[in-house]
Protein backbone atom coordinates (compact mmCIF):
# COMPACT_ATOMS: atom_id res chain seq x y z
CA UNK A 1 0.00 0.00 0.00
CA UNK A 2 1.57 3.35 -1.03
CA UNK A 3 1.51 6.26 1.47
CA UNK A 4 -1.04 8.13 -0.64
CA UNK A 5 -3.49 5.22 -0.84
CA UNK A 6 -3.03 4.66 2.88
CA UNK A 7 -4.04 8.28 3.49
CA UNK A 8 -7.08 7.99 1.26
CA UNK A 9 -8.00 4.75 3.03
CA UNK A 10 -7.89 6.44 6.43
CA UNK A 11 -9.93 9.35 5.04
CA UNK A 12 -12.51 6.90 3.64
CA UNK A 13 -12.78 5.16 7.03
CA UNK A 14 -13.26 8.56 8.70
CA UNK A 15 -16.00 9.50 6.22
CA UNK A 16 -17.78 6.16 6.80
CA UNK A 17 -17.56 6.63 10.59
CA UNK A 18 -18.75 10.24 10.49
CA UNK A 19 -21.62 9.44 8.12
CA UNK A 20 -22.68 6.51 10.30
CA UNK A 21 -22.73 8.83 13.32
CA UNK A 22 -24.57 11.62 11.48
CA UNK A 23 -27.40 9.34 10.31
CA UNK A 24 -27.71 5.81 11.77
CA UNK A 25 -27.16 3.28 8.97
CA UNK A 26 -25.66 5.78 6.52
CA UNK A 27 -22.20 4.22 6.87
CA UNK A 28 -23.55 0.86 5.73
CA UNK A 29 -25.48 2.56 2.91
CA UNK A 30 -22.20 4.05 1.67
CA UNK A 31 -20.80 0.50 1.58
CA UNK A 32 -23.82 -0.59 -0.53
CA UNK A 33 -25.27 -2.65 2.34
CA UNK A 34 -28.80 -1.35 1.76
CA UNK A 35 -30.70 -3.96 3.82
CA UNK A 36 -28.38 -3.59 6.81
CA UNK A 37 -28.65 0.20 6.56
CA UNK A 38 -32.46 0.13 6.58
CA UNK A 39 -32.61 -2.28 9.54
CA UNK A 40 -30.08 -0.24 11.54
CA UNK A 41 -31.80 3.07 10.77
CA UNK A 42 -35.27 1.78 11.66
CA UNK A 43 -34.12 0.06 14.86
CA UNK A 44 -32.09 2.94 16.24
CA UNK A 45 -34.57 5.67 15.32
CA UNK A 46 -37.48 3.66 16.78
CA UNK A 47 -35.61 2.91 20.02
CA UNK A 48 -34.52 6.53 20.41
CA UNK A 49 -38.02 7.85 19.60
CA UNK A 50 -39.61 5.43 22.08
CA UNK A 51 -37.27 6.75 24.78
CA UNK A 52 -38.20 10.33 23.94
CA UNK A 53 -41.91 9.49 23.84
CA UNK A 54 -41.85 7.76 27.25
CA UNK A 55 -39.61 10.21 29.08
CA UNK A 56 -40.02 13.36 26.92
CA UNK A 57 -37.05 15.31 25.55
CA UNK A 58 -36.22 16.09 29.20
CA UNK A 59 -34.30 12.79 29.35
CA UNK A 60 -31.58 14.43 27.26
CA UNK A 61 -29.88 16.40 29.98
CA UNK A 62 -26.26 17.40 29.34
CA UNK A 63 -25.97 19.12 32.74
CA UNK A 64 -27.73 16.85 35.24
CA UNK A 65 -27.15 13.48 33.57
CA UNK A 66 -23.81 13.78 31.80
CA UNK A 67 -22.91 10.04 31.65
CA UNK A 68 -26.29 9.27 30.01
CA UNK A 69 -25.79 12.21 27.63
CA UNK A 70 -22.44 10.79 26.47
CA UNK A 71 -24.23 7.59 25.39
CA UNK A 72 -27.20 9.52 23.93
CA UNK A 73 -25.02 11.71 21.72
CA UNK A 74 -23.74 8.55 19.98
CA UNK A 75 -27.13 8.48 18.20
CA UNK A 76 -26.31 11.54 16.14
CA UNK A 77 -24.77 15.00 16.64
CA UNK A 78 -28.35 16.31 16.29
CA UNK A 79 -28.94 15.12 19.87
CA UNK A 80 -26.75 18.05 20.98
CA UNK A 81 -29.46 20.37 19.61
CA UNK A 82 -32.06 18.62 21.75
CA UNK A 83 -29.72 18.86 24.74
CA UNK A 84 -29.39 22.61 24.19
CA UNK A 85 -33.19 22.90 23.95
CA UNK A 86 -33.78 21.04 27.22
CA UNK A 87 -31.23 23.11 29.15
CA UNK A 88 -32.58 26.44 27.91
CA UNK A 89 -36.31 25.63 28.15
CA UNK A 90 -36.15 23.48 31.31
CA UNK A 91 -38.04 20.27 30.54
CA UNK A 92 -38.07 18.26 33.77
CA UNK A 93 -38.80 14.54 34.08
CA UNK A 94 -38.57 12.31 37.16
CA UNK A 95 -39.25 8.76 38.29
CA UNK A 96 -39.84 5.68 36.15
CA UNK A 97 -40.50 7.55 32.85
CA UNK A 98 -37.12 9.27 33.27
CA UNK A 99 -35.36 5.95 33.92
CA UNK A 100 -37.00 4.18 30.97
CA UNK A 101 -36.47 7.16 28.65
CA UNK A 102 -32.81 7.46 29.57
CA UNK A 103 -32.20 3.72 29.21
CA UNK A 104 -33.90 3.59 25.78
CA UNK A 105 -32.15 6.66 24.36
CA UNK A 106 -28.75 5.63 25.77
CA UNK A 107 -29.01 2.04 24.54
CA UNK A 108 -29.97 3.41 21.10
CA UNK A 109 -26.79 5.50 21.18
CA UNK A 110 -24.62 2.56 22.20
CA UNK A 111 -26.21 0.42 19.48
CA UNK A 112 -25.34 3.12 16.96
CA UNK A 113 -21.76 3.11 18.28
CA UNK A 114 -21.68 -0.64 17.58
CA UNK A 115 -22.96 0.02 14.05
CA UNK A 116 -20.39 2.81 13.49
CA UNK A 117 -17.55 0.48 14.51
CA UNK A 118 -19.01 -2.28 12.32
CA UNK A 119 -19.31 0.02 9.28
CA UNK A 120 -15.70 1.22 9.68
CA UNK A 121 -14.50 -2.37 10.12
CA UNK A 122 -16.42 -3.51 7.02
CA UNK A 123 -14.93 -0.62 5.01
CA UNK A 124 -11.45 -1.57 6.20
CA UNK A 125 -11.96 -5.25 5.36
CA UNK A 126 -13.21 -4.49 1.86
CA UNK A 127 -10.27 -2.22 1.10
CA UNK A 128 -7.87 -4.85 2.43
CA UNK A 129 -9.51 -7.53 0.23
CA UNK A 130 -9.22 -5.44 -2.96
CA UNK A 131 -5.48 -4.79 -2.39
CA UNK B 1 -51.57 20.07 9.61
CA UNK B 2 -50.72 22.44 12.48
CA UNK B 3 -52.86 20.35 14.82
CA UNK B 4 -50.92 17.21 13.89
CA UNK B 5 -47.59 19.03 14.36
CA UNK B 6 -48.69 20.35 17.75
CA UNK B 7 -49.81 16.86 18.81
CA UNK B 8 -46.48 15.33 17.78
CA UNK B 9 -44.48 18.04 19.60
CA UNK B 10 -46.69 17.68 22.70
CA UNK B 11 -46.12 13.91 22.70
CA UNK B 12 -42.38 14.43 23.06
CA UNK B 13 -42.39 17.29 25.58
CA UNK B 14 -44.46 15.65 28.33
CA UNK B 15 -43.51 12.28 29.88
CA UNK B 16 -45.85 9.29 29.93
CA UNK B 17 -47.37 8.15 33.21
CA UNK B 18 -45.64 4.91 34.17
CA UNK B 19 -45.86 3.64 37.72
CA UNK B 20 -43.09 1.82 39.59
CA UNK B 21 -44.95 -1.51 39.45
CA UNK B 22 -44.00 -5.03 38.26
CA UNK B 23 -45.76 -4.40 34.91
CA UNK B 24 -43.28 -1.63 34.10
CA UNK B 25 -40.62 -4.36 33.78
CA UNK B 26 -42.30 -5.31 30.50
CA UNK B 27 -40.65 -2.22 28.99
CA UNK B 28 -37.50 -4.32 28.71
CA UNK B 29 -39.05 -6.48 25.97
CA UNK B 30 -38.96 -3.89 23.12
CA UNK B 31 -35.47 -2.88 24.25
CA UNK B 32 -34.22 -6.47 24.08
CA UNK B 33 -35.81 -6.78 20.61
CA UNK B 34 -34.02 -3.61 19.44
CA UNK B 35 -30.67 -4.82 20.79
CA UNK B 36 -31.10 -8.22 19.13
CA UNK B 37 -32.11 -6.75 15.75
CA UNK B 38 -29.21 -4.26 15.66
CA UNK B 39 -26.72 -6.88 16.83
CA UNK B 40 -27.83 -9.44 14.26
CA UNK B 41 -27.82 -6.78 11.50
CA UNK B 42 -24.12 -6.25 12.15
CA UNK B 43 -23.15 -9.88 12.73
CA UNK B 44 -24.86 -11.88 9.97
CA UNK B 45 -22.67 -12.29 6.86
CA UNK B 46 -25.71 -11.96 4.57
CA UNK B 47 -29.14 -10.49 5.32
CA UNK B 48 -32.00 -12.71 4.10
CA UNK B 49 -35.47 -12.16 5.55
CA UNK B 50 -36.15 -15.75 6.68
CA UNK B 51 -32.71 -16.42 8.14
CA UNK B 52 -32.56 -12.97 9.77
CA UNK B 53 -35.94 -13.40 11.49
CA UNK B 54 -34.98 -16.90 12.65
CA UNK B 55 -31.69 -15.69 14.14
CA UNK B 56 -33.42 -12.73 15.81
CA UNK B 57 -36.12 -14.98 17.30
CA UNK B 58 -33.54 -17.46 18.65
CA UNK B 59 -31.40 -14.79 20.31
CA UNK B 60 -34.45 -12.91 21.66
CA UNK B 61 -35.83 -16.14 23.15
CA UNK B 62 -32.44 -17.08 24.63
CA UNK B 63 -32.05 -13.70 26.34
CA UNK B 64 -35.59 -13.78 27.77
CA UNK B 65 -35.24 -17.38 29.01
CA UNK B 66 -31.86 -16.58 30.58
CA UNK B 67 -33.31 -13.49 32.29
CA UNK B 68 -36.23 -15.53 33.66
CA UNK B 69 -33.82 -18.16 35.01
CA UNK B 70 -31.65 -15.46 36.66
CA UNK B 71 -34.78 -13.84 38.15
CA UNK B 72 -35.97 -17.18 39.56
CA UNK B 73 -32.53 -17.91 41.06
CA UNK B 74 -32.39 -14.45 42.66
CA UNK B 75 -35.96 -14.79 44.00
CA UNK B 76 -35.10 -18.21 45.49
CA UNK B 77 -31.92 -16.82 47.06
CA UNK B 78 -33.82 -13.86 48.51
CA UNK B 79 -36.50 -16.22 49.87
CA UNK B 80 -33.88 -18.55 51.41
CA UNK B 81 -32.05 -15.64 53.07
CA UNK B 82 -35.14 -13.90 54.43
CA UNK B 83 -37.14 -16.98 55.57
Amino acid sequence: MTPRSKESHVLFLLIVGLLAWLVPGAGHLLLKEKKRAIIIFATIVLTFSTGLYVGSIGVINPVGATPWYVAQIMNSPMVAGLGHLTTTRHYFVYGRPSEIGQIYTSIAGLLNLLCIVNAVYLAHLRRAETN
Amino acid sequence: MLMIDAFVVASFTAPEKIGANPQSMLWLLPLVAAIVVAYKATKLPEIKAGNFLKEVAILFGSIIVFMIIIALVLCTLAWLITE
